[in-house]
């Protein structure tokens, strides 16, 4: 590799990597809001989502610097590609921590937790989903990106199960509806990061191997 | 460049003397042997050509041509020698070989000229007429003083050559067997040298590949290489030193950060992880041979650190902060990051160091909210005390039933004042007892102790109450101060009957094991949430705050259980599932005397 483009590479590491960590850190603490009721938290949420903004922004203009500049090929190529993909991936997680922040305020107070037990888990799931698949990138472990995408099926199934509860209740007693929603919809956001958290493991995957495993690919190689 | 041997380095310069003089002395030799033989044939020339002048005088003043041509032949056969009569006129009389008449005029040749001026002539040529090389001379034939014939006689060189080729063939047979020696000698001194500097060599090769611990062995038959492998030992002794010493060095730098208890972690300029010891490695749960080579954010990925080392990289002086790592549980870490120094100042990189506060934290901020719990506690009942107070005094209310209404209240309100006054006393003291030497205990029977917690607390409870199930055996004793962990299990039992909701039953457990006795309430209710879990027995912490109040908790409840039981070197915990119920468990472990009580 050019050392230039070894160069570039490595700065663009370290900004992805900077992007993540606020990320990881935006996700942890919006499932703290929800999860303990801190409401003070909301804000804190929002002032770093403008700086995640921000740095995808950066970090999609570095990276068109470093195509237009380097024009990298085979393997660094599809590092460009898939660290462009892993941003916006990022920056969208940062977006559902957002959203699950905002509905923390909501939610306290009235003991919604209980009314979602699986709802601490998936969270826990997602985040370790994320952490993992970062991990992945870090240490270029096809093998460990490949754990995410099994895990990321319990997630779909807690999340059924979570729905279909949460749908009962509602049916049951419709005074508590909003805040049931809201529950509902915190859950459908941890499923959609564990979604995106699985996308950028296949983007690790794709990135160590350079095999593409979306769409099911992986389940019929019947690598499982 | 090519190497040569040292072998060739030897060899080759003997070959060459050897070579050039056997060139020179064969040269000289035969130069020599030549000369040699030419004086010889040329006086043997001269003696027969004399010989003859005696014998061709009266022939000549005869003129008689045919008798001259016959002595030249029968003299010249006899003795294998050409023998040629020459006029002065340089017309060849007689001749041994050849008919004179058919030979031309011999006048011009050196040999015949210088005879017929009345020296001897001699020459050595190649001759024409007979196809080789030959020597002649030449003498005046004198009558009365006048040269009146040359006399030549002639002989050829091809036998003096021939024994000069044999003699060059022998001189040069012998050379080679010379060469060929001397190379045989060249070979053995070259290996002489050669092998102990290439033992020296595949010594120093040894050396170079960290294998000091080896020795040279010495060449002791030459003074200059047995003092190079000498100084060669002696480096490789002392180069080992070194090493040793550096080695020493570093593991002790690398045990002292090894064992530090603060987390260090070392970047360079570029963020890149150079130094990383074991505690920040456990602290920041990663692999150790992961983090070298990659860069902070790779490695770390917290948002805070990440720009705490952008801080200090970026210049100015040690920066210090509070991170909170979310990684497995929430931990606060103090961070102090300072720059990096090398020898001449310049700024390699930055040093962290990481110190977890989190029980710090954790302590600090109980204290906080138990100040703010206690007074919050305090201040419910005295407001209400005060309200209806004030209302009996300013406007008394007409109807006595109201106004004894409102007295009730005002008491249940002491009453409650006083039940957290008397939850904070019994804390208190447990907290100074606690070192369990003060306790006061006595060996109790379990069982019964069990039922009267049981006793009291179905007794206060007004609603209708889940069944409470015993299970214990009837002999098992523990060394306890029996009515604080009454009180504890009278605890356990409010908080299960008030709080558990939807259970149908609690259990009251009782059982031994080898080193402890686990009492153990259980109920199946609806369970706590596991994010209230690690914070339970904390003072004045409720789960759901306002329910818990209104059935008439003090918040004191389950940090008095946690304190009973650390009073007796025990322990409480909890374990809930939500819908399926709770488990509190004391455990207090048994004494040997206790021991010995019951076997008794």
């Amino acid at each position: 590799m050019h050392p230039h483009l070894n160069h570039a590479f490595k700065r663009l590491k370290k900004s992805l990597f900077t992007l993540s960590a606020a990320v990881e850190e935006n996700l942890h603490l919006a499932v703290k809001a929800v999860l303990e009721g801190e409401p003070g938290l909301v804000d804190q949420i929002r002032a770093r989502d403008l700086e995640i903004d921000l740095m995808e922004v950066d970090f999609e203009e570095e990276c068109l610097k470093v195509l237009a500049l380097h024009q990298p090929v085979a393997i660094d190529l599809r590092f460009m590609v898939a660290v462009l993909k892993i941003n916006n991936d990022l920056e969208r997680i940062g977006d559902l921590a957002v959203s699950i922040a905002e509905h923390a305020p909501h939610l306290t107070g009235k003991d919604p937790v209980d009314t979602a037990r699986k709802l601490p888990r998936m969270a826990e799931k997602a985040q370790s989903m994320l952490r993992k698949s970062l991990d992945a990138i870090v240490g270029m472990d096809a093998d460990l990106a490949r754990e995410v995408l099994a895990t990321d099926d319990e997630v779909d199934a807690d999340y059924y199960e979570t729905s279909q509860e949460l749908k009962a209740l509602m049916r049951k007693d419709s005074s508590q509806v909003d805040e049931l929603l809201g529950m509902m919809l915190v859950c459908k956001h941890v499923e959609r990061i564990a979604d995106l958290a699985t996308n950028i493991a296949e983007d690790a995957i794709y990135m160590a191997d350079g095999e593409i495993v979306r769409h099911g690919r992986y389940h019929a190689s019947g690598e499982r | 460049m090519h190497r040569k041997s040292l072998l060739w380095h030897i060899f080759l310069p003997f070959l060459a003397v050897i070579v050039l003089s056997l060139v020179l002395i064969t040269g000289y030799t035969s130069r020599s042997l030549r000369d040699f033989f030419y004086q010889q044939s040329s006086s043997d020339l001269t003696t027969r050509a004399h010989l003859m002048t005696d014998e061709m005088v009266p022939l000549l003043l005869r003129d008689d041509e045919a008798a001259i041509q016959r002595t030249c032949e029968v003299r010249g056969k006899a003795s294998d020698t050409r023998v040629t009569v020459v006029a002065p006129d340089g017309r060849v009389i007689g001749d041994t070989r050849e008919d004179p008449a058919g030979m031309d005029n011999h006048g011009d040749r050196p040999e015949v000229r210088e005879a017929l001026a009345g020296r001897v002539g001699s020459s050595e040529r190649y001759s024409a007429t007979l196809g080789h090389r030959r020597i002649y001379v030449a003498v005046p034939v004198r009558h009365d003083g006048s040269i009146i014939a040359a006399l030549r006689t002639s002989h050829s060189l091809t036998s003096i050559e021939r024994a000069l080729a044999v003699v060059q063939q022998r001189i040069a047979l012998g050379g080679l067997l010379l060469a060929f020696g001397a190379a045989v000698i060249s070979f053995v001194l070259a290996r002489r040298i050669s092998v102990p500097l290439r033992q020296m060599k595949e010594g120093a090769e040894r050396f170079a590949a960290g294998q000091l611990g080896t020795r040279l062995s010495m060449a002791p038959d030459s003074e200059e290489i047995g003092a190079l492998a000498e100084t060669f030992n002696g480096m490789a002794e002392q180069l080992q030193d070194r090493i040793r010493t550096i080695e020493n060095q570093r593991n002790e730098q690398e045990a002292v950060l090894a064992s530090m208890v603060e987390s260090v972690l070392a970047i360079d300029r570029d963020e890149v992880v150079i130094g990383i010891n074991r505690a920040a490695t456990e602290l920041l749960g990663i692999e150790p041979a992961m983090a070298e080579g990659r860069t902070l954010q790779e490695v770390v990925r917290n948002p805070d650190l990440i720009a705490l080392g952008k801080g200090v990289l970026g210049g100015g002086g040690p920066v210090e902060g509070e991170i909170v790592l979310r990684r497995d549980g929430e931990r606060h870490l103090q961070v102090h990051a300072t720059g990096l120094q090398g020898l001449e100042g310049q700024r390699l990189g930055a040093l962290l160091v990481l110190n977890d506060v989190t029980r710090i934290r954790r302590l600090e901020s109980l204290r906080r909210d138990f100040v703010a719990n206690v007074s919050h506690e305090l201040r419910t009942p005295i407001t209400s005390i005060k309200g209806f107070v004030e209302t009996l005094q300013n406007d008394p209310p007409a109807d006595p039933d109201v106004a004894r209404r409102f007295l009730t209240i005002v008491n249940r309100q002491a009453d409650r004042l006083q039940a957290i006054i008397d939850d904070l006393l019994s804390l208190s003291r447990l907290e100074q007892e606690g070192g369990s030497a003060e306790l006061a205990r006595e060996a109790t029977p379990v069982r019964p102790l069990l039922q009267d917690a049981v006793d009291i607390s179905t007794a206060r409870a007004t609603d209708d109450v889940p069944t409470v199930r015993l299970e214990c055996v009837d002999d098992l004793e523990v060394m306890v101060n029996a009515p604080l962990l009454e009180q504890a299990l009278v605890n356990l039992l409010d908080n299960a009957l008030k709080y558990s909701g939807t259970a149908t039953e609690i259990v009251v457990a009782a059982h031994a094991e080898p080193d402890l006795i686990v009492v153990s309430v259980r109920d199946d209710g609806r369970g706590i949430a596991p994010t209230h879990l690690p914070r339970i027995f904390e003072r004045f912490y409720r789960v759901d705050k306002a329910r818990s109040r209104n059935m008439g908790g003090t918040g004191l409840g389950l940090a008095i259980v946690k304190h009973i039981a650390q009073a007796h070197g025990g322990e409480a915990s909890v374990s809930s599932t939500l819908g399926e119920g709770t488990t509190f468990t004391i455990t207090l472990p048994r004494r040997p005397d206790v021991d010995r009580a019951m076997d008794a």
